[in-house]
C-alpha cells in the first residue's frame, strides 16, 4: 500500500458520501458537506490495514463520515443572526445529512449503529455546548473536550465492530492536528472560542496558551509515535503512513 | 378553552400521557447543564402534545403496553421540539409559544448543539425498537421533512406559486410526522397492514387540516393568543393559504409590496390583517381545510370497529376546528 492508494481511498470514501447527501438546492447554496480528510484517514485505518471491511464496514464508515458533516454544518452556524439564505439552507443542510445517515443505516436494518452514533452526537454536543457555559475547567479538560469532539465518533463505530485496538491512535492522532491547526489560526491572530477558553485556563493555571499548546502537541506527537512503533497489530506500511501523516502535519481541510 | 378540550379528550390517556411527560424529562437529561436548561426551557413551554397521543391512539388498534409504546411517543415528541428549535434560527424567532425561543434567550450556536443534542436522543431513544421498518418511517419522514423546510425557503417571498405548491409544503412541514406517528404507534402494537394504512391516511388528512387551520390563525388570532405578532408568516415570507388565494387581490398589493420590501409599517400591518380577516379567503381556506377533515373521518370509519374510533373523530374535530 503506499501514499497513493490511501490517498485515492479517502477520495473514494468523499465521493460516496458526497453521492448519498446530494441535494440540489443545498449544494448551490451551502456547497459541498465539510469533510476532514484526517477524520476521513483515520476511518480508515482499520481497512488499510487488513482488518474485516465488508459492505457493512464500509456502509458505517460512510454514515460517520455524513453524522462528521452534519455536525460540522451546525458548527458553521452564525452565534448571532443567521438570517442570509446560505445559514438558513446551512442549518437544514445539517439536518439534511443527519436524517440521510439514519436512512441509510435503517435500510440496511443497521440499528446498533444508529444507536452508538446517537450516543456520540450526544457526548459530542455536551462537548461543543461548553464554550458557552460559565463553569471553569482545567486546561486538561478543554483538551478532553476537542479529542471528543474530533475523534468521539469514529471511536464509537470502532468500538462497536470491534476495532477497540485503533481507538487510542485515532485520539491522539485527531486531537495532534486539531491543537495544531488553533496554534496556527491563534498564531495568525484568529480567535476560537475553544482558544480562549483554553486561554483562559491556561492563565488560571499560571502558565500562558502557547505553552501549554506546545506542551500538549509535543507530547502527543512523541506519544504517537511510540505507540504506532510499539502497535503489534499494525502492518509495517500502514505504520509507515501514520507516522507520515503526523509528521507531515496532513493540513486539514475542515473550516 | 382549546387546551381544557384536548384534555378532556386526553382523559382517559392522562396516567400514559404523564408517563410520557416524565419520560421527556428523563430524554433530555444531560450532563451538560446548558443542554438541560435549554431543554427544560423548551419542555416546560409545553405543546399539545398531539404526535404522542396520535402514537397512543394508533396503538390502541393491537397490543397496546405503554412501556413498549412510549418508546415511539417519547422520540417523536423529541424530533418536534427538536425541529422547532432549528426552525427558530432559520426564522430568527425571539418568541415561541409566548416564551424566549432558545435562539434568543442564549444563541443561535447554542439552539443548534440542542437541537442537535435533542435529535440524538430521539434516535438513541427509538433504537429501542429493534424493527428496521420503524426506523425506516421514521428516517423517510424526517428527511422528507428537512425537504420541505427546504422548499418552504425556496418558496419564500415567491408569488408565483400555487395551490400545489403550499400543499406539497404543508403535507411535508406537519402532515407527514401527524401521519408518521398514527402509523408508527400502530405498527409498534402489531396492528395489521390495512388497518395501518388507514390510520397512516387519517393522520396525513388531519395534518393537512390542522396546518391549514395554524396558517388561518397566524392571521385571525390576536397577537397575545399566539405569543408572537399575527401575520408573522407573511411577514417572514412565508406564502400561507389565505395569503395565496388573495394574491391577485388589488387591494392586498400594495400590502405585499410592503410586506417584501419590508417597509411594513405597524399601523399597515393591522390593516392588513384586518382585510384578510374580513375576506373570503378565511372561508375558503376554512372549507379547505374541512374537506381534509372530512377526508380523515372517511378513514376513520374504514377502520376496524374498536372504541377508540370515537376519540379519534373528536381529536380530529378539535383539531379541525379550533380558534387558537
Amino acid at each position: 500500500m503506499d501514499a497513493t492508494y490511501i490517498q485515492n481511498s479517502i477520495l473514494q470514501l468523499k465521493t460516496d458520501i458526497f453521492m448519498d447527501v446530494r441535494h440540489k438546492t443545498l449544494q448551490k447554496y451551502t456547497g459541498d458537506p465539510v469533510l476532514d480528510e484526517n477524520q476521513l484517514f483515520y476511518l480508515l485505518v482499520p481497512f488499510f490495514n487488513g482488518e474485516e471491511w465488508e459492505h457493512e464496514q464500509k456502509e458505517a464508515a460512510i454514515t460517520v463520515g455524513i453524522v462528521y458533516a452534519a455536525l460540522a454544518a451546525h458548527d458553521h452556524i452564525k452565534e448571532l443572526d443567521a438570517t442570509s439564505k446560505e445559514q438558513q439552507l446551512t442549518v437544514l443542510a445539517g439536518d439534511f445529512y443527519s436524517g440521510r445517515y439514519y436512512e441509510i443505516l435503517a435500510a440496511s436494518g443497521n440499528v446498533a449503529l444508529i444507536r452508538s452514533l446517537s450516543q456520540g452526537i450526544v457526548a459530542r454536543c455536551e462537548h461543543q455546548i461548553k464554550v458557552y457555559e460559565q463553569e471553569e475547567r482545567t486546561v486538561e479538560q478543554w483538551f478532553a473536550a476537542v479529542e471528543n469532539i474530533e475523534a468521539g465518533l469514529i471511536a464509537q463505530f470502532f468500538e462497536l465492530y470491534a476495532f477497540e485496538q485503533y481507538v487510542a491512535l485515532v485520539e491522539k492522532g485527531l486531537l495532534y492536528f486539531r491543537l495544531e491547526r488553533e496554534l496556527a489560526a491563534h498564531q495568525c491572530g484568529q480567535t476560537s472560542l475553544f482558544n480562549t477558553c483554553i486561554e483562559k485556563s491556561a492563565i488560571h493555571e499560571g502558565t500562558t496558551y502557547e505553552r501549554v499548546m506546545q506542551n500538549k502537541i509535543v507530547q502527543l506527537k512523541a506519544e504517537i509515535l511510540q505507540d504506532i512503533k510499539q502497535a503489534s497489530f499494525l502492518q509495517d506500511d500502514i505504520k509507515w503512513a501514520l507516522e507520515a501523516r503526523v509528521e507531515a502535519n496532513v493540513v486539514s481541510t475542515n473550516g | 378553552m382549546e387546551k381544557m378540550k384536548l384534555k378532556l379528550l386526553y382523559s382517559d390517556l392522562k396516567s400514559d400521557i404523564e408517563i410520557i411527560e416524565k419520560e421527556l424529562e428523563t430524554a433530555v437529561n444531560s450532563s451538560s447543564h446548558l443542554i438541560n436548561d435549554a431543554s427544560l426551557h423548551l419542555l416546560q413551554a409545553g405543546g399539545k402534545r398531539i404526535r404522542p397521543i396520535f402514537v397512543l391512539l394508533g396503538a390502541k388498534f393491537g397490543d397496546y403496553q405503554i412501556d413498549k409504546i412510549k418508546d415511539v411517543a417519547v422520540p417523536l415528541e423529541l424530533i418536534h421540539m427538536a425541529s422547532l428549535v432549528h426552525d427558530d434560527v432559520i426564522d430568527d424567532s425571539d418568541m415561541r409559544r409566548g416564551r424566549p425561543t432558545v435562539k434568543s434567550q442564549w444563541n443561535n450556536r447554542v439552539a443548534m448543539y440542542t437541537g442537535d443534542f435533542i435529535f440524538a436522543r430521539a434516535l438513541e431513544y427509538i433504537t429501542k425498537l429493534e424493527d428496521p421498518h420503524v426506523h425506516q418511517i421514521l428516517a423517510r419522514t424526517m428527511v422528507e421533512i428537512c425537504n420541505g423546510e427546504v422548499i418552504q425557503i425556496e418558496d419564500k417571498y415567491r408569488l408565483n406559486q400555487g395551490l400545489k405548491d403550499y400543499f406539497r409544503r404543508i403535507k411535508r412541514k406537519t402532515a407527514l410526522l401527524i401521519s408518521s406517528s398514527c402509523e408508527l404507534g400502530a405498527v409498534a402494537a402489531g396492528v395489521d397492514k390495512k388497518t395501518v394504512n388507514h390510520l397512516k391516511r387519517f393522520g396525513y388528512f388531519v395534518g393537512m387540516s390542522f396546518q391549514i387551520i395554524d396558517d388561518i390563525l397566524d392571521i385571525m388570532a390576536t397577537d397575545k393568543e399566539l405569543g408572537k405578532p399575527a401575520g408573522s408568516d407573511l411577514l417572514q415570507g412565508n406564502i400561507t393559504l389565505p395569503i395565496l388565494l388573495l394574491k391577485d387581490d388589488p387591494h392586498m398589493q400594495p400590502y405585499l409590496t410592503k410586506v417584501f420590501a419590508g417597509t411594513l409599517t405597524e399601523p399597515e400591518r393591522q390593516e392588513m390583517l384586518k382585510y384578510v380577516r374580513k375576506s373570503e379567503a378565511i372561508k375558503q381556506a376554512n372549507k379547505m381545510s374541512d374537506q381534509y377533515l372530512k377526508k380523515a373521518l372517511k378513514e376513520i370509519d374504514a377502520l376496524p370497529k374498536h372504541p377508540v374510533k370515537k376519540k379519534l373523530r373528536d381529536l380530529a374535530l378539535v383539531m379541525g376546528k379550533r380558534k387558537f
